[in-house]
């Protein structure tokens, strides 16, 4: 201001200005003038504000101005602010019936909410979108692996003498390559990038080799001579609780006994014994659960190259390209800055590559030694032997309910079979117990988990992870609970949901609940009261919640109190694009998307102004990757923290160059405005140049970390989020009764995703958990032979849904506008799956009266219980069973008074800034205020089992009868 | 890839354009797309007929690539993903599989694509049934299909009323609403 001669008067020239852009602007939105009648008058315009050389910008008098970069555009007026997009506590007229949020202040009314389309769907559609195996570089080799074809073996020798003297063979590596371990997680590194020692399952991987082409690569890998010595091999997840002469890995002072266990877990919250003493109504159901696979539809694929300057570039589909980094430096032995990690597009993921891969150490290693580039692609079957898919399970579950209808008693013993190797086996013993400790209230949760290593291919992080299991044998639990109490289920749910902002058994913080609008609405629209016991014999209607972490609490490889979850970078030069520089991985599910979409909105600019650049971690900040749902959470907050520095810096120009007062300054789009008065204003690019002026092109970094939060027991940082996700569904099955065919018809989908950035990706996300839930419960399994040996790796007898078993999903989304989540967000990848099996369990058990203990359910399956029914009633025709039926007892009042009333308590607390603390416990006439454990010792958290416990534990109880090694005092 | 057996001289028009290569005689035609023929728009997803992510169009009728021997189509009229598209202007099945979100991965989209913009140019208007049963023999494990279908309807719904798409390289938005340049 102070190089003005005249600043009052250019001021007022300005806002002159600026009304009569806002009036062209308004006819060309409101009364649909013909273009050519708003080109005239642009033209009138520009003709009136070139005679007026002073008027909105900086100018020296007496000079031209410069052009502004970045016109050619064909949006030219920006569009007056839609008031339906902007929260009423920014007098808008979006309803906010959860209360206002930190972030609506931030809110242009751009692009959040609206359903839009991923920024990088033209490249995909077009086919020039690169995934792994698309990345071609001149002058690659083929990279093949040399599998083991035994389960459990020592390899005493491996001779590659005949395979070099092939004709373009390059280069051949073995294990002896690579001596380093690493893993995902930094407490258990133990795989390598070839066999050092053994290997661990069939498909293990032994030797590399990388040849001129794919022909002469498999030609090498036979040629290789492998010498191995055949060891006992298990694969019965309950033998690997046993001691073992050879236990598949040795973990040195820590190992449990000399047993094959990876992991157990022991926790006891409040007093089993005396809450479960008090029932009437107890479920108990030995659950077993196939494993799955992602089966994601593009097989993994890495190209690695060694560049001139010695550093090393790896290509490949991963969601989480950091722990690949710091693990290609631990296996190569080369400092981090050397190495660029680029991810590819990648062709799904859903947790099956989130791991840091052997393969990719095995190009690396083949680069390095060939000296050039070497692409490995997998066929579809060593997608199954590198597999990290759920977790086969035996889950015994225990479940109590009381005179009033509270789920006094959880218990829960869950052995889970991991395979050959660690992956994220750690982190998924805690999640089949503790991600099933809300949305309830509960009187008191007993755990024990263990995961056991055996000889098949290792199970890892599955969309879900860890608690979709356990929440199907939770839910279909409730619905016997509810059979045997004779009430409603949805009922007995109702009446005993957690409030919002309360701490759950385990202590973990939950802050935004939608659980119950989620159970109302799936209700509502499955019409549940007139279909529910109702319908005929064959057709059955089943209800199923579930509950998931939206971003893990702790980061896997450093101090969450020193390094943040996710940083993002901005930089916008003059020409008014701003790029994004964020290390969070796109597999599909649209994170550069939501990452733009926060920007954009926060700036007030259109998505095609926004480019993000997510894929090399030479230019991106260090990101956790995808996994934990954490990215829309956790990347959008750091996007936002960035996008606002900017919009400081805006706002300052803006005042500077209009003098309006800073407070009433709001962002539309592409222009910068007063709120009392829209025409006194600049255009963004206005104000970006006056922030670049002397300094060049503005650049922010953001950064997001989670709150303290979370009790200090062993393992209480398992399962801690920042924010949790609820859903709700209804399944409406056909089954067949005389062949056991099921059939999924509709299913209601309520998912509490806080906020709907993007609807129509959270619808896709909950379509497609339908999809993948579905899939698990009626088709999909992992076939193991009797021999141990996988019978299906393969798209053609692993049976993922088609087209024609989808059922027609009714996708609802409920938001809770959760407190620290961006705009309101929470995740809604992940926690959609979960409900989806014991729905689909509960309505097969309302359509023909038996409940399955085994997933899939399978026809021949479902048709040995219907049978089995049919000979204790003494009926001969299925046809003449009876549908079950329901007669509510005097409980169902007394649990929808207690539903009303906690409805009215839930949406108090919402609203209420001053709140009180509130612990799970209340229900059971504890304060609320205070965690129980601190009031009464028997709620004291337990984590080592007591002898009395070990004289008769449960399954998987039983690996604590076991003693670490360094306990034993014999190494 | 089976063993070599010699190479021969293979052609096909592939998007319009005619291609002469030398093969070997039992290449498959998913690896001379890939490999020598430059379409990585074509996906492989399972190499045996199961995931329909490698579908081609072969004289306008779906194949997949993954089980056809290249010999077998020599002479044939060969549209791939890329293929569909007038050049930046897309074909109204592609601009609706980005608008409606029947991508999301996009592993499998080229194999969607190929397959509806077959079934739509032989039935520009199809019922869900109808289309359910184009895309049967294709997976996708992102979407649970119901988007594809909104997908396929939305292109239906273009091409019956006859509307034209915008070309992908027409203006994007201007920083500086408003004013018309320096």
């Amino acid at each position: 201001m102070s190089d003005r001669d005249e600043p009052e008067g250019i001021i007022e020239r300005e806002i002159k200005m600026d009304v009569d852009v806002i009036e062209v602007d308004q006819e060309m939105d409101f009364e649909n003038v013909s273009s050519e009648i708003a080109d005239l008058e642009v033209d009138l315009m520009t003709e009136e504000s070139s005679e007026d050389e002073m008027v909105g910008y900086r100018q020296q008098p007496g000079k031209l101005p410069f052009a502004k970069p970045g016109s050619g555009g064909k949006n030219r007026f920006s569009k007056p602010t839609n008031q339906e997009m902007i929260p009423e506590s920014q007098g808008g007229k979006l309803t906010q019936p959860w209360g206002s949020h930190r972030h609506d202040g931030l809110v242009s009314g751009q692009i959040i909410g609206k359903p839009t389309a991923l920024v990088d769907s033209h490249w995909k559609v077009t086919g020039q979108a690169q995934y792994g195996d698309d990345i071609r570089l001149p002058g690659e080799l083929i990279g093949r692996i040399v599998r083991s074809p035994y389960h459990y073996a020592r390899v005493l020798s491996i001779n590659c003498s005949k395979a070099l003297e092939l004709p373009g063979v390059v280069a051949i590596a073995t294990g002896a390559d690579a001596a380093n371990k690493f893993g995902v997680l930094p407490v258990t590194k133990d795989e390598h990038a070839m066999a050092v020692e053994k290997v661990r399952h069939v498909g293990d991987l032994v030797a590399c080799v990388a040849a001129e082409n794919e022909l002469i690569a498999r030609e090498a890998e036979r040629l290789i001579e492998v010498e191995y010595e055949i060891l006992e091999p298990i694969h019965d997840m309950r033998k690997g609780l046993d001691d073992s002469e050879n236990p598949i890995h040795d973990r040195g002072k820590y190992h449990i006994g000399e047993a094959n266990v990876q992991k157990r877990v022991f926790q006891e919250f409040g007093n089993i014994d005396e809450m479960a003493s008090n029932s009437i109504a107890s479920h108990k159901q030995n659950w077993l659960f196939a494993g799955v696979n992602h089966a994601a539809t593009e097989p993994h694929a890495v190209v690695a190259n060694w560049d001139p300057s010695g550093r090393l570039t790896l290509y490949t589909p991963q969601q989480v390209p950091h722990y690949v980094h710091r693990a290609l430096a631990d296996v190569l032995e080369v400092p981090m800055h050397q190495i660029n990690v680029h991810r590819t597009f990648v062709g799904g993921g859903f947790g099956g590559k989130s791991d840091p891969f052997p393969h990719e150490m095995c190009a690396a290693i083949l680069a390095r030694k060939s000296g050039r580039p070497v692409r490995i692609t997998f066929d579809r079957e060593e997608v199954y032997w590198i597999n990290r898919g759920r977790h086969p399970s035996r889950i015994e579950m225990n479940l109590h309910a009381d005179e009033k209808g509270r789920i006094c008693g959880i218990e829960t013993d869950a052995l889970i079979d991991g395979g050959g190797f660690a992956s994220f086996g750690h982190v998924t013993t805690y999640y089949n117990g503790v991600l099933h400790t809300a949305p309830y209230e509960i009187g008191a949760f007993h755990y024990t988990g263990a995961r056991v290593w055996t000889n098949k291919p290792a199970s890892g992080a599955m969309r879900g992870h860890g608690a979709v299991n356990s929440r199907c044998a939770v839910e279909t639990g409730l619905d016997d609970l509810a059979e045997q109490l004779e009430v409603d289920p949805i009922t007995l749910r109702l009446a005993n949901l957690l409030p919002p902002h309360s701490a759950t058994i385990t202590g973990f913080r939950v802050t935004s609940i939608g659980m119950r609008e989620c159970l109302e609405r799936v209700k509502k629209e499955s019409d549940w009261d007139k279909k529910f016991r109702k319908m005929p014999l064959g057709k059955g209607i089943g209800i199923g919640c579930g509950f998931f972490i939206s971003g893990s609490g702790l980061p896997i490889h450093w101090d969450p109190n020193k390094f943040p979850h996710a940083t993002v970078h901005l930089k916008i030069d003059m020409d008014g694009g701003v790029t994004i520089h964020t290390g969070a991985a796109d597999i599909g599910q649209g994170s550069d998307t939501v990452v733009a979409q926060a920007v954009a909105e926060v700036l007030g600019l259109p998505l095609d102004m926004i480019r993000v650049r997510s894929r090399e971690s030479d230019t991106s900040p260090v990101d956790l990757g995808s996994y934990s749902s954490r990215v829309t959470f956790m990347n959008a907050n750091a996007a936002i923290s960035a996008a606002m520095q900017i919009r400081d810096e805006l706002l300052d120009a803006t005042v500077e160059i209009t003098g309006a007062i800073r407070d009433k300054l709001v962002i539309g789009d592409r222009r910068i405005f007063a709120k009392n008065d829209p025409a006194v204003g600049i255009s963004y690019l206005e104000a970006l140049h006056k922030a670049q002026e002397d300094r060049g092109a503005l650049v922010a970094s953001g950064a997001y970390r989670t709150p303290p939060m979370g009790r200090t027991h062993k393992g209480a940082a398992a399962g801690l989020a920042p924010a949790y996700s609820f859903s709700a569904y209804v399944a409406e099955v056909t089954v067949d009764v005389e062949t056991g065919q099921t059939k999924v018809d509709k299913v209601w989908a309520a998912h509490d995703c806080g906020k709907a950035l993007n609807p129509l990706a959270v619808k896709g996300q909950i379509i497609g958990s339908c999809h993948m839930g579905l899939g698990q419960v009626i088709s999909e399994e992992m076939k193991y032979g009797r021999g141990g040996h996988l019978m299906n790796p393969d798209l053609l007898d692993y049976k993922i849904p088609s087209v024609h078993e989808m059922p027609e999903v009714f996708p609802i989304i409920v938001e809770s506008n959760d407190p620290e989540g961006p705009f309101g967000a929470k995740e809604a990848g992940e926690g959609p799956l979960l409900p989806i099996l014991p729905a689909v369990c509960n309505a097969v058990y309302d359509a023909v009266g038996v409940r399955t203990a085994e997933l899939p359910i399978t026809p021949d399956r479902l048709l040995k219980l219907i049978e089995r029914r049919c000979r204790k009633e003494g009926i001969k025709e299925p046809l003449e069973l009876e549908s079950p039926t329901l007669k509510y007892s005097p409980l169902q009042n007394v649990l929808a008074a207690r539903a009303s009333e906690h409805s009215q308590r839930d949406l108090d607390r919402r609203l209420d800034a001053n709140r009180k603390p509130y612990h799970n416990g209340a229900l059971f006439g504890l304060d609320p205020t205070i965690p129980p454990d601190e009031v009464d010792e028997r709620w004291a958290v337990n984590v080592i089992p007591s002898k009395d416990y070990l004289t008769k534990p449960r399954l998987a109880g039983s690996a604590w009868r076991h003693m670490e090694r360094r306990h034993r005092g014999d190494s | 890839m089976l063993p070599s057996a010699g190479d021969v001289s293979w052609s096909a028009e592939i998007n319009g354009v005619n291609k002469r290569l030398n093969i070997e005689n039992n290449a498959i035609l998913l690896d001379v797309l890939r490999d020598q023929a430059g379409s990585l728009g074509t996906k492989r997803g399972c190499d045996m007929g199961t995931c329909g992510c490698c579908s081609v169009l072969v004289n306008g009728e779906p194949r997949l690539s993954c089980l056809t021997l290249a010999a077998e189509v020599d002479g044939a009229a060969i549209t791939t993903v890329e293929g569909l598209a007038d050049g930046h202007h897309l074909h109204p099945i592609q601009a609706m599989f980005a608008e409606c979100g029947g991508s999301q991965c996009g592993f499998c989209t080229p194999g969607f694509l190929v397959v509806t913009s077959a079934l739509l140019d032989e039935n520009p208007n199809p019922s869900d049934k109808e289309i359910k049963c184009a895309i049967e023999g294709n997976l996708c494990r992102c979407t649970g299909y119901q988007q594809i279908v909104d997908s396929v309807r939305a292109a239906s719904d273009i091409l019956t009323k006859g509307l034209q798409l915008e070309d992908s390289t027409s203006p994007k938005s201007d920083p500086h609403p408003g004013f018309s340049g320096g």
